[in-house]
């Protein structure tokens, strides 16, 4: 199911998909011909609303959806096949007749009116390209479907987007604002009363109730309660990353299955989830999500992005305490957006920006400079906005956002922000050590100036050093060398950032920054903020901005956290474009639960911890993930949450759980990096992340679907390509596993067929089946390989550590 | 060991029935037979990598791209302007512009001769013998440029679209755009003799676009057939050892299939598997030149180069979608960066190519791959006809040459011009963007169509721009 929607969303094919946007990327444009282009682009597409504006929010985006479509398919096409003769640019205009705008093809030419809006068969347009009357173009008639898209075009009334005079659009003019502030993501947040819902006997919490009042509508019913054994292995890899041990199995199974039915103890639930969330492990699971969306890199290791960050990981464990802690969400962002002017270990959290590529240019010329500096800008403002507000401010950075009320002056009072903090350390010593350090640093220095300056003294002079000068050069580097043996080694430090000035940044005019246009003073976006915006003036504005975002009446800051909470739990989210709440991205499957659930966040201190007790203890994450063709028929998109999504592990998980049930694994917690993962028994959280593939560890994680950190990634894919099961058979890690496990089960139990069922609990948490057993033994018992290589034991492991059972969560 | 299934077209129903009765007495082979039936399976959802339809016909269905990092003067090679010896050591206002180093020097004529080749009258350099005996079936593009004259940012855009390592490469949209035939081999391969270009895994890396787009790279000088991938071969098991211990693996997963129901995901695991295990024989087969004839090892000659342009008919014959081979020598990622310091150097990479690129055209025909097939040869900028020190040549991004030969291109044809002097392309001119356009439109791919939605808005390779070169194409 997960494959066939993630197919359905790469599919080029899937001409919805297609018509929806046309690339507008964050060019910057330089080349004349490419600022051409790009300007008659930006002229079209500053979108205005037709003139019939629109009432709700549905026919906003029926709307959006028409301009699309004339942008798409019908603008370009009458620019490449028309507008040579028929356009205000024509030398000279054949028929005086102008296809360039609505009105003159209302107007039409010689022959009279080209189009009746509405009635493509009474258009003289669709005539002509029909070849029924003139025959237009002259030279080679359109294609069927071409004249199709024209004729679809005119019967929807001719869609035309006002157009705006001005080559740059720079300015929030163009947005109905009262129009477009009706979506959905902008509205405040409402707690609104939970429905009566459904099946009463089996409702926990007010979560149900909103879920099955929506399968009640949509004619579905709500999937059995999960057996015990199911959901232990699920709770467990949901919130530490790795199963259950079989006693941890044994026990909890027990006491979630004393009531008498089929549903699970209430009370033995919640200690369940609470024990989980006290682990320690617990933290590094969901601190990896937040570094997915942190887009968390320890190396650039690139021409043009090649600043170390030796200390990176202080940032990473630095996030593994916060959700250890369960630092309030709120005071979470705070520290990364302004640690700095917090404390110490808040400022380890800037390290959210400080971590993110830093371009530059490797030839020195101009305009490489400050498109290098405005692509790191647009990182920042990018990842800012898509991981605290779910918005794609950065589409505005060179034209108006085309689809949400973003202009392009807002993009710059955000960029501004940034434009004014620096990349620094935070040393996380104290004060004395730091002064020790740096006081015989500059010491040594001292003494090598003095050096050089001697010898270029006698340079100069065109003369050899004195046998004086000698001796006393000598004395300076003995000192020199004795202090480097002695000399502290470099404190410990995080990288982070820092006010580096106040100033109010100039709009880039198309995103090129040789090209300053109008001041964008420092300020929140309009859309969340409203018009009468504070001006930032404190520094940099950081904390400011900070407040902005974590100001309770944000309608988006709680609902995208408690969105990405929701997405970890069921594999899918509510809002199923977690960085995405704009107009593009799409409408929550279940609003009124979302606003229940942030607000209720909200209520209870911004507590990730209790968000996870809710959703937990709710009978909607206790349902069974077996397969019911009814309901899938009905909804295989699984929109009404009519069970649970059955998972595959990503990376982190999948390998750790490896480690775990072989009994191999390094729990030790939190340090610098490990260079090459693949060859460490520690948690896969600790491996070295690059942003271009260097390391030796990088191949296997991108070989799981590992994201590329180059930008804030919301939600992994899951790709199953045949490269990992070339893992799976032949790498040394999957061989060293097998040999773990065996060498595990065999002192465990001396008897093939209880090896054999401890295998089963320890990897599946289940007993084998009888044709399972009758396989395995028969396998174990036949002819062993040849050589030295792995025996029957070692065989077997390897084929029950790569099935898909262990890797599933269900 | 037989391949079971052969004597056993069971379909997956009857086998999934059967299996579920339990094995009683069976040995080990017959629990095993019906192992790998899924994989024959057409009800499997496809891999990602599954050949797709093209928007439209296409006129070729590979790609290799002849990569040339750190620019190759166009005046040098192909691009003969006879009127910079005329003015050799004067500055003339056209060719007097800023490029990367804003030198001052006046024109510096090529050290190299020229003479005219083929039916169609081209004049090559003398560095390029056997290219040139070719002309009739190249393509040339004397007017290409781009937008800045540094190497890292213009490498970029000219196999991603995008100044900046953000962006999926050339290669794995045409992936994701098409697939690949050959599910057994990687869709995209990229090799070098030496060192990678400059920017390593970003010239076929696949940003965005999911992991299966990915390029496969391989290093000429160091390669071995069975290590091409990562753990392509298993260090102790025969191929009949280890076909027991996969089919045990894919019995286990349809075991829990069959619980699952209809899980499409775990059917298309089970299917990767059985590619997986195929691959590990098929990818050192398509890797291993040992069984080329005599004849056609002595047509390439025995430079690096050339083998990596032997391997690349080998991949496309086989049905890999795209090779990016670039040209590099020992710990330099930017081989043609000849520039301040000797054009003179250009005559000994010339050397190093020319005849591997030769043989490949030939080749290619006589495999009648060629119809079928785009050679792309380039660099990401080109070189000014001034000095820059005594023998050199800076960048040059307003003007430089590009060839492509194959796949539905005019053979023995000339596109665009640039001055007199060769430093400005002037006439039909011709951006990056308009030759990945043009690629993509070749490939039966509409660049406007081939999107992705990543990050709240649907990127394309040729970003906002691209115009396809029609008159280039036959």
């Amino acid at each position: 199911m997960v494959a066939r929607w993630i197919m359905r969303r790469i599919t080029w094919t899937n001409s919805e998909e297609r018509r929806r946007c046309t690339a507008l990327a964050s060019v910057t444009a330089r080349h004349d011909r490419a600022v051409r282009e790009c300007v008659r682009i930006l002229a079209s597409l500053l979108i205005i609303f037709i003139s019939t504006a629109a009432s709700a929010d549905e026919s906003v985006s029926d709307n959006l959806r028409q301009i699309e479509f004339f942008e798409t398919k019908i603008r370009p096409l009458l620019v490449d096949r028309c507008y040579k003769c028929h356009s205000a640019k024509s030398q000279p205009l054949k028929a005086g007749f102008r296809i360039d705008s609505k009105a003159g093809l209302l107007k039409g030419g010689d022959s009279g009116p080209a189009i009746v809006p509405g009635k493509p068969d009474e258009s003289l347009l669709i005539e002509s390209i029909r070849y029924e009357s003139n025959e237009m173009p002259p030279n080679e008639k359109l294609s069927d479907a071409e004249i199709s898209a024209l004729t679809k075009w005119v019967a929807l009334g001719a869609p035309w987007p006002k157009e705006s005079t001005a080559a740059v659009p720079s300015t929030d003019k163009g947005y109905d604002w009262q129009v477009l502030s009706r979506h959905w993501a902008w509205q405040p947040v409402r707690k609104g009363e939970p429905p009566a819902g459904e099946g009463h006997d089996r409702i926990r919490n007010p979560i149900d109730q909103f879920v099955t009042a929506g399968l009640r509508d949509a004619g579905l019913k709500q999937a059995e309660t999960a057996p015990a054994a199911v959901f232990v292995r699920r709770a467990f890899v949901d919130l530490i990353g790795m199963p259950p041990a079989p006693s941890e199995l044994e026990d909890w199974t027990k006491r979630l299955a004393a009531n008498s039915g089929s549903e699970l103890n209430d009370a033995a639930v919640r200690q369940l989830v609470d024990t989980l969330l006290e682990r320690p492990q617990y933290g590094e699971r969901w601190g990896r999500h937040w570094l997915d969306v942190a887009r968390y890199s320890e190396l650039g290791g690139w021409t043009q992005d090649n600043r170390p960050h030796p200390m990176a990981w202080r940032y990473r464990d630095w996030v593994v305490r916060a959700f250890n802690a369960d630092l309030p969400y709120n005071e979470f962002v705070r520290h990364q957006i302004a640690g700095d002017k917090i404390g110490r270990e808040a400022a380890v959290g800037t390290g959210f920006f400080a971590l993110g590529p830093n371009y530059s240019s490797d030839g020195g010329d101009p305009e490489s400079v400050a498109q290098a500096k405005s692509e790191t800008l647009d990182d920042r403002v990018d990842t800012f906005s898509r991981a605290f507000l779910a918005l794609t401010v950065a589409c505005a950075r060179c034209h108006d956002h085309k689809f949400d009320p973003i202009p392009t002056q807002d993009y710059y009072s955000i960029a501004g922000v940034f434009y004014n903090s620096r990349e620094g350390e935070t040393a996380l010593v104290d004060d004395h050590v730091m002064r020790d350090y740096h006081d015989q640093q500059r010491a040594i220095s001292e003494l090598l100036n003095k050096i050089k300056k001697s010898r270029q003294t006698a340079k100069q002079e065109k003369r050899e050093i004195s046998e004086e000068e000698q001796e006393q050069i000598d004395r300076w580097q003995k000192d020199a060398d004795d202090r480097k043996a002695k000399a502290p080694p470099k404190y410990d430090f995080a990288h982070t950032i820092h006010d580096s000035d106040s100033r109010d940044m100039q709009v880039a005019l198309r995103g090129n920054m040789l090209k300053p246009g109008g001041v964008a003073p420092r300020r929140f976006l309009r859309i969340v903020a409203g018009e009468e915006r504070e001006h930032f003036t404190e520094g940099s504005g950081r904390q400011q901005l900070a407040d902005a975002v974590v100001d309770p009446d944000n309608p988006l800051t709680a609902r995208v956290i408690v969105n990405r909470i929701w997405l970890h739990h069921f594999g899918m989210a509510l809002v199923r474009t977690p960085n995405n709440f704009g107009t593009l991205g799409e409408r929550p499957t279940h609003p009124e639960l979302l606003d229940w659930l942030a607000a209720t966040f909200i209520e209870s201190d911004w507590s990730i911890k209790s968000m996870h007790r809710l959703i937990m203890t709710s009978a909607t994450y206790r349902t069974s993930s077996a397969f019911n063709e009814t309901a899938f028929a009905l909804d295989g998109d699984h929109r009404s949450i009519w069970r649970m999504n059955p998972r595959r592990m990503d990376v982190e998980t999948w390998r750790d759980s490896l480690l775990s049930v072989t009994g191999e694994l390094d729990a030790t917690m939190g340090g610098p990096s490990v260079d090459n993962i693949v060859n460490s028994n520690r948690r896969t959280l600790y491996a070295k992340i690059s942003r271009n593939d260097p390391l030796a560890s990088d191949e296997f994680l991108r070989l799981f679907d590992f994201p590329i950190p180059r930008a804030s990634s919301a939600k992994r894919t899951s790709y199953v390509i045949p490269q990992q099961f070339l893992f799976m058979m032949n790498s040394q890690f999957m061989l060293d596993r097998a040999t773990a496990l065996a060498k595990r089960l065999q002192h465990e139990s001396n008897e093939p067929k209880s090896r054999i069922e401890r295998a089963y609990t320890l990897l599946y948490g289940r007993k084998p089946s009888d044709r399972e057993s009758q396989l395995a033994t028969r396998f174990l018992e036949s002819e062993p390989p040849s050589g030295s290589g792995p025996n029957r034991w070692q065989q077997y492991c390897q084929v029950l550590l790569s099935a898909n059972e262990f890797m599933y969560v269900r | 060991m037989p391949h079971y299934n052969s004597r056993l077209p069971v379909s997956r129903r009857d086998a999934l029935h059967r299996i579920g009765a339990g094995f009683g007495s069976l040995g080990l082979a017959a629990m095993l037979a019906d192992a790998q039936v899924t994989a024959q399976d057409g009800n499997s959802p496809p891999s990602p990598l599954a050949p797709k339809a093209p928007h439209f016909a296409p006129k070729a269905k590979h790609v290799i791209q002849l990569f040339m990092p750190g620019g190759p003067s166009q005046v040098d090679t192909f691009d003969y302007k006879p009127m910079i010896a005329k003015y050799a050591g004067q500055r003339p206002k056209t060719v007097d512009r800023k490029t990367l180093r804003n030198t001052k020097n006046g024109l510096f004529p090529s050290p190299f001769g020229f003479k005219k080749y083929g039916q169609c009258g081209k004049w090559v350099s003398d560095v390029f013998p056997h290219t040139a005996a070719c002309v009739d079936d190249i393509c040339f593009i004397h007017s290409m440029h781009t937008d800045i004259p540094e190497h890292a940012g213009a490498m970029m855009m000219f196999n991603l679209g995008h100044l900046q390592p953000t962006r999926p490469s050339l290669g794995s949209w045409l992936c994701y755009g098409l697939g690949t035939e050959n599910q057994e081999l990687p869709g995209f391969v990229a090799m070098s003799p030496r060192a990678q270009p400059r920017g390593k895994a970003a010239n076929w890396g696949n940003a965005f676009l999911p992991g299966a787009y990915s390029g496969i790279y391989a290093n000429i000088a160091s390669m071995k057939p069975d290590s091409i991938l990562r753990d392509l071969k298993n260090p102790h098991l025969s191929r009949a050892e280890q076909r027991e211990q996969a089919d045990l693996l894919a019995q286990l997963n349809r075991f829990d299939l069959e619980r699952q129901h209809q899980d499409q995901k775990l059917e298309s695991s089970i299917q990767a598997m059985e590619m997986a295990f195929q691959m590990q024989f098929a990818v050192p087969e398509a890797f291993d030149t040992t069984s080329e004839t005599k004849a056609t090892l002595e047509m390439y000659g025995d430079s690096e180069f050339a083998k990596g342009c032997l391997l690349a008919r080998r991949l496309v014959e086989r049905g890999v979608r795209m090779v990016q081979l670039s040209h590099s020598v020992d710990g330099y990622d930017i081989a043609w960066d000849t520039g301040h310091g000797n054009i003179e150097h250009h005559r000994e990479l010339a050397h190093k190519s020319d005849q591997g690129i030769a043989a490949l055209i030939r080749d290619l025909k006589q495999h009648g791959l060629f119809d079928d097939t785009l050679v792309i040869w380039g660099g990401e900028f080109g070189r000014a006809p001034t000095s820059e020190g005594q023998k050199g040549r800076d960048h040059d991004h307003y003007g430089f040459t590009v060839w492509m030969a194959g796949g539905g291109v005019k053979p023995g044809f000339t596109y665009g011009a640039t001055d007199e002097f060769g430093c400005t392309a002037v006439q039909n001119r011709a951006h990056v963007h308009d030759l990945h356009a043009t690629i993509l439109h070749l490939m039966g791919l509409d660049h406007e169509q081939l999107t992705y939605r990543y990050s709240g808005r649907d990127f394309r390779l040729t970003d906002v721009s691209g115009n396809v070169m029609h008159e280039v194409i036959a």
